[in-house]
């Protein structure tokens, strides 16, 4: 297990008159190598949960393991800069997490901070670089001079250098452009894919990222409220938007009309244009699996 | 020459952001009182400059910006930017007061209106933006569309003819965006607001009047959301995505299923079945 919560839960000013709990009793396991995204509105304890994973937050109640790390309550801190080496975490504001004065300065920080050399350190960050989409004419660019979109990619790229097992992102694709989101998304999945990488997105926009992604987690009020594979996730996602108005992409609603018409709810979901269209056209020639056919022949 | 009828001119607008990053070069462009612009192109292409020209927040290297009718300027940029208003993505980074209500506030304090008018618009904007209850919050108490809405308010509180929305709806969930978009269909409607939003999403360029795409400093294409999205070519040359229901007409459409043009959302499940039935 990459990751695993046991009744975890978190208070924001513990000891105060305004203590406000953000999550509560929470359990999870993340296999290693998983892709996961978690789901759920806006203060739904997503943001919080994820800030476990490297130690940034430590619960008020339970336990976490993270790798071989142990975080809890009580006790003994476990090495926390071990720990921020092999789970890299990029924040919602890509410009809060960018400081240095050229964009290879800022790739280069990590790997440098963890102990590498230059050269590797450098090399690090132009492949860093390439994997997000940009080439080594950015490297010598002024990171507040880039666009947003632009900005974004640089702090991916920059925890992507540091070459972590673990890769949590909260809400990368905000701010991207459509194809870029599309190109990010399959990033990640090869990373994972091929690389063995273990990676956790938050994000609201669904659609996006259920290509890739092996389990759902949808979280409300701070309570983990549903886990489960893609198929599981658009077979309950009516309930999901009505007990939690999360908030169900087109691809889903479309293919569970199209199921409910035609009787095809057991089936594997398909959830992309393509897919849906050669699904349908097999219907429409006549092979509607599972459903009488009518006249001989 | 200037025009009237034009919430904006620009005639020839080149900007850089120092001699080895050129963003903008000749963009030329009208924008007549009343419509709905959305600017789109891919990450980079300086949608985001183009907006702050357009608010006067930059200055143009080379060209002119005339807005309604008189030319942006040093020494009449105090006069114009009272018309302008933005909204920006991040709405914590537009938040000064400690409640709601200071906060909407706060942009009138500073026109230096009457209190009873200060007063009333506050009254009157939140409202209009449904954000009533919520005047003695703290901003840190909102969800991220409530804060939306607060930075929507207090911007049209000031009573602009001209709103910016730079990429304002990318931050927020899909329920509020949803809202978002409601409300800037509203401005629309009301004929008040001379409107141009920054914006990646489908569904907002769907609803404005005219998409003008930005490429490589210039301008690539001007012309329908309806005809953007049904252009393959030039969508994926601004790296956009077509609606869902768009893309699966057209993957039905080459294996040789037609839908009704119209049919859209719950309609296509029906529509499939009818084309089924009728076999």
């Amino acid at each position: 297990m990459a990751i695993v919560f046991e009744k975890v839960s978190f208070a924001y000013d513990e000891r105060s008159l305004w203590r406000h709990s953000a999550l509560e009793d929470v359990s999870l396991e993340l296999e290693t190598g998983v892709f996961a995204a978690v789901a759920g509105t806006t203060g739904s304890g997503k943001s919080t949960l994820l800030q476990h994973f490297n130690g940034i937050l430590k619960p008020t109640g339970g336990k976490v393991r993270v790798l071989d790390f142990i975080l809890q309550a009580e006790g003994k801190q476990p090495p926390l800069r071990e720990l921020r080496r092999r789970v890299g975490l990029v924040f919602q504001f890509p410009e809060q997490q960018l400081f240095e004065d050229t964009v290879e300065k800022d790739l280069c920080f990590g790997p440098l901070n963890f102990g590498m050399g230059l050269e590797e350190a450098r090399e690090r960050a132009s492949q860093a670089l390439a994997l997000v989409g940009l080439d080594d004419s950015f490297l010598p660019r002024n990171p507040f001079h880039l666009s947003g979109g632009q900005m974004r990619k640089v702090a991916i790229a920059s925890v992507l250098a540091m070459d972590p097992d673990i890769i949590a992102l909260d809400e990368p694709t905000a701010t991207l452009d459509p194809q870029s989101r599309a190109e990010l998304a399959g990033l990640l999945s090869r990373l994972q894919r091929e690389q063995g990488k273990t990676v956790i997105v938050v994000t609201h926009r669904m659609e996006e990222m259920l290509p890739y992604v092996d389990t759902w987690i949808v979280m409300k009020g701070g309570t983990k409220v549903f886990q489960g594979s893609p198929a599981e996730l658009v077979r309950e996602s009516g309930r999901l938007e009505r007990e939690c108005g999360l908030a169900v992409p087109a691809c889903i609603t479309t293919w569970n009309q199209v199921a409910a018409r035609f009787g095809l709810e057991h089936e594997e979901p398909c959830l992309t244009p393509e897919k849906l269209a050669e699904r349908v056209v097999r219907l429409l020639e006549g092979h509607p699996q599972g459903n009488k056919r009518e006249g001989g022949g | 020459m200037t025009e009237t009828g034009l919430a904006f001119e620009l005639q020839q607008v080149s900007f850089a952001y120092g001699p080895e990053q050129p963003v903008l070069s000749d963009v030329t462009l009208r924008i007549p009182h009343g419509s709905w612009m959305s600017l789109v192109g891919p990450n980079g292409c300086g949608k985001s400059t183009l907006a702050k020209l357009l608010g006067g927040l930059l200055a143009v290297n080379g060209g002119a910006i005339i807005v309604e009718g008189t030319p942006l300027l040093k020494e009449t940029v105090q006069q114009i930017r009272p018309r302008i208003g933005m909204v920006f993505q991040n709405p914590d980074n537009q938040f000064i007061g400690a409640t709601v209500e200071e906060d909407i506030a706060f942009g009138l304090e500073g026109r230096c209106l009457p209190r009873e008018e200060m007063a009333e618009r506050v009254k009157r904007y939140a409202e209009k933006l449904e954000i009533s209850h919520l005047l003695s919050k703290h901003p840190a108490e909102l969800s991220g569309g409530q804060k939306q809405r607060v930075a929507v308010a207090a911007i049209l509180a000031m009573e602009p003819g001209i709103v910016i929305f730079d990429e304002s709806s990318s931050m927020l969930d899909e329920k509020a965006r949803g809202e978002l978009l409601n409300i800037l269909r509203d401005m629309k409607q009301s004929g008040h607001y001379t409107m141009i939003s920054i914006t990646h999403d489908a569904e907002e360029i769907m609803a404005s009047d005219r998409a003008v795409v930005l490429r490589d400093g210039g301008i690539a294409a001007d012309l329908k959301p309806s005809d953007l999205f049904g252009d393959a070519e030039l969508l994926d040359s601004c790296r956009l995505i077509a609606p869902y229901g768009i893309r699966l007409a057209r993957e039905l459409e080459k294996q040789g299923v037609h839908l009704p043009a119209e049919c859209g959302g719950e309609e296509v499940a029906d529509a499939l079945w009818q084309l089924y039935s009728r076999k």
